[in-house]
């Protein structure tokens, strides 16, 4: 989301280096690793830049409450929530706020296309995406963590989806914004895709941008979009390379 | 065991082709599952337990109603056992075996052919994984009653019973180590000498 | 469901009456535990902690706030429980069960009993003083919640850092040294079904158990206690749980952080 006092604005690129010496086409490091919880169906926990998040999923399994159950498919259901210790800021308020019912919302829905719903009637499949520590681009990261869960589950899916945002700094459009680039960026659009198809399945963006600027951004995004799955699918590799019969977070 | 790990949308073939948990778009067809895929047939590696008309499964009674039982199967709404279909009478708590008779367009099931199982324990372990529990032939479960002097019935659902005074505790090891590893090769010999090493 | 938990019990009362549980446990052994210090950086203080496959962290946060208006210069110690619908099948969302405030009111009582922190160092002027937060986050429920969170939220206070504070305000990011602490409290949870007690149940155990018996002690102190569920405990219980808690009590507190 963009903020800030432009009359303190940093310069954010710099000889086409930013403030955390990355190039305008490189991610922060990503680390994902999948199956992490003993009770989830499946879980995944990502570390993305400074962002620490957590993502279990259940199901598919009775729908409840009864009025919400589909006859013909399972119910996609979504969580997103920031622990009250997540910020460096305020201790953080309790129960969701506005925003994280809207990311709740959008999450589901990019889910809610890549998920082989029809599979099982009457029920519903929830995720769950817990962020630990927030570092900016935390819905393109839950995104992430969440597909892999869904993965860890064995819950059908037309596709490994994952998601990633796209920026304005000075004028330039660079990859996954860092906290300092979020607060003082020119634009923000977090995308999520499906890589098998090229679908768009999660897609906000605010700020300004020129027809060029968004045909940039996209190219950046699904050249990210690329070594994230490869990322991920690495980590659902790991489970069965090295199988464990009780799984523990580690956090270190 | 040459197979190759296939994640959700993966290609397995350049055709459209019917293949068990994969799916066809545009003429090829892609894995749903993370799975190994093999001689043209996908087997996810984890996954719900889907029931098949035959299936036998352990279940526990959850509700005794007028014309029958609510059957606890790891599946999202429990399976119905019909008093029709059975000599004995249960009560809630108990653990029983039985045969997965229909299956109707909602996945809703019934059961026939139950029989009671005496006091024990049960394991609840990923469906998917039952076959290599069982093994060829029962030779790993068979491995494991032996080794442990207990009496095992392993559900198709993935609940697996263990009764009898044998070591529970081992058995349930073992069956854990073979969940966990259930994709590997050289599983029974390790879990041979895992029940050896373990009765010391 | 009334009668399947009567089933539950019956099978571990069978159980426990051959004298073993069903990891083949001693009574009175905990599972294997595991302790990760300070693993979050925007907050002041956090830990993670595992019993068995029980999961929790705990997250520690500074915030100014006005003190309570009958203890004017003392800072404020304020700690809350989330069960995570992802820890537990038998968790929802919404707003805090009574087992989640449970949780929280047991873990704050042992800290708070203790007297380990020096809340009157917390005061800054008239009318503001150092809140302290302490976050209990179940990430994975295998039973015996307490006293997974309880080490855990020892553990995340062992590695706090006191902000920074300047005109009234705290600077994120810069801190004054450690968070100081009296004493280590840690807790023991017994569960008791007929007769028998026995240390560190898991959910299965839960499922079946008249009651539970939680114990906070520091080296030398009890110093918070909480019995929970229908069933009855006698003095002879007590007092015995009590001397196995102060010797488990060292084995606990081997595993926290040094200062």
């Amino acid at each position: 989301m963009m903020g800030g006092n432009t009359a303190n604005k940093p310069k954010l690129l710099v000889s086409g280096k930013r403030v955390d010496g990355r190039g305008v086409e490189d991610l922060r490091q990503i680390k994902i690793v999948a199956r992490v919880l003993n009770d989830a169906d499946g879980s995944a926990y990502i570390e993305w830049g400074k962002n620490k998040i957590l993502a279990g999923v259940y199901g598919p399994s009775e729908c409840i409450p009864r009025h919400d159950q589909s006859l013909y498919r399972a119910i996609v259901k979504c969580r997103y929530n920031m622990a009250p210790f997540s910020g460096m800021e305020e201790h953080g308020r309790s129960g969701p706020s506005r925003r994280s019912k809207e990311l709740s919302k959008v999450i589901k829905e990019a889910f809610e296309n890549v998920i082989i719903a029809e599979s099982f009637p009457k029920t519903q499949i929830e995720i769950f995406v817990e962020v630990l520590q927030s570092d900016g681009g935390t819905r393109c990261a839950a995104v992430t963590a969440a597909a892999v869960a869904l993965a860890d589950a064995g819950i059908p899916m037309k596709d490994l989806i994952n998601a990633v945002a796209v920026c304005k700094i000075d004028g330039e459009m660079a990859v996954d914004p860092g906290k300092e680039e979020d607060n003082f960026g020119e634009s923000d659009m977090p995308i999520a895709f499906s890589p098998r198809t090229g679908d768009i399945l999660l897609y906000q963006m605010d700020g300004l941008l020129t027809r060029e600027e968004l045909a940039r951004g996209l190219e950046l995004a699904k050249g990210a979009t690329e070594k994230i799955r490869k990322i991920q699918v690495d980590a659902i590799g790991k489970v069965y390379a090295e199988p464990k019969e009780e799984r523990f977070l580690v956090i270190k | 065991m040459e197979s190759k790990i296939v994640m959700p949308g993966d290609i397995v073939s350049d055709k459209p082709d019917r293949i068990s948990y994969a799916f066809v778009d545009k003429g090829k067809t892609y894995s749903t599952v993370v799975g190994l895929f093999h001689d043209g047939k996908l087997v996810p590696l984890e996954g719900p337990y889907e029931p098949l008309v035959e299936d036998q499964i352990v279940g526990v009674v959850t509700e005794v109603k007028f014309s029958g039982y609510s059957v606890e199967m790891n599946t999202a709404y429990a399976a119905f056992l019909s008093s029709r279909e059975i000599r004995e009478r249960y009560e809630m708590g108990d653990t029983i075996l039985a045969r997965v008779s229909m299956i109707d367009e909602v996945r809703s099931t019934e059961l026939t052919d139950a029989k009671k199982l005496p006091a024990g324990r049960l394991v609840k372990v990923s469906s998917v994984k039952v076959p290599r529990i069982i093994g060829k032939k029962n030779s790993m479960i068979d491995m494991i009653k032996s080794s442990t002097g207990c009496e095992i019935s392993v559900g198709r659902n993935g609940y697996v019973w263990i009764s009898g005074s044998g070591n529970a505790t081992l058995a349930e090891k073992a069956i854990r180590m073979i969940e966990a590893q259930a994709h590997t090769s050289g599983l029974t010999d390790r879990v041979s000498a895992y029940l050896k090493s373990a009765k010391q | 469901m009334e009668s399947i938990n009567e089933i539950k019990r019956d099978t571990l009362s069978a159980l426990l009456s051959s004298g073993k549980r069903g990891d083949n446990r001693g009574m009175y052994d905990y599972r294997a535990i595991s302790v990760q210090p300070g693993i979050l950086q925007n907050a002041e203080g956090s830990a993670m902690a595992s019993i068995g496959k029980s999961q929790v962290m705990v997250g520690v946060k500074f915030d100014i706030a006005k003190p309570f208006p009958d203890r004017p210069t003392e800072g404020v110690l304020s700690t809350s429980a989330d069960l995570l619908p992802l820890a537990s099948h038998l968790f929802e969302t919404g707003p805090p069960s009574e087992n989640a405030i449970e949780l929280a009111r047991v873990v704050d009582r042992g800290i708070r009993s203790s007297n380990t922190l020096d809340l009157s160092s917390f005061f800054i002027e008239a009318e503001k003083v150092l809140a302290l937060y302490v976050d209990i986050y179940v990430l994975d429920h295998d039973g015996n919640l307490i006293d997974c969170s309880s080490l855990a939220a020892m553990a995340a206070l062992l590695s706090t850092r006191m902000p920074k504070v300047e005109e009234g305000k705290i600077i994120r990011g810069e801190y004054a040294g450690k968070l100081p602490l009296k004493d280590i409290v840690v807790t023991s949870t017994f569960g008791k079904l007929g007769e028998r007690t026995f240390i560190d149940p898991s959910l299965d155990e839960e499922k079946g158990m008249d009651c539970r018996l939680t114990l906070a002690t520091t080296p030398k102190h009890l110093c918070a206690a909480q019995k929970g569920g229908w069933g009855a405990i006698s003095e002879r219980d007590l007092m015995g749980l009590l001397d196995i808690s102060m010797e488990k009590g060292k084995e606990l507190r081997a595993l926290l952080p040094k200062e």
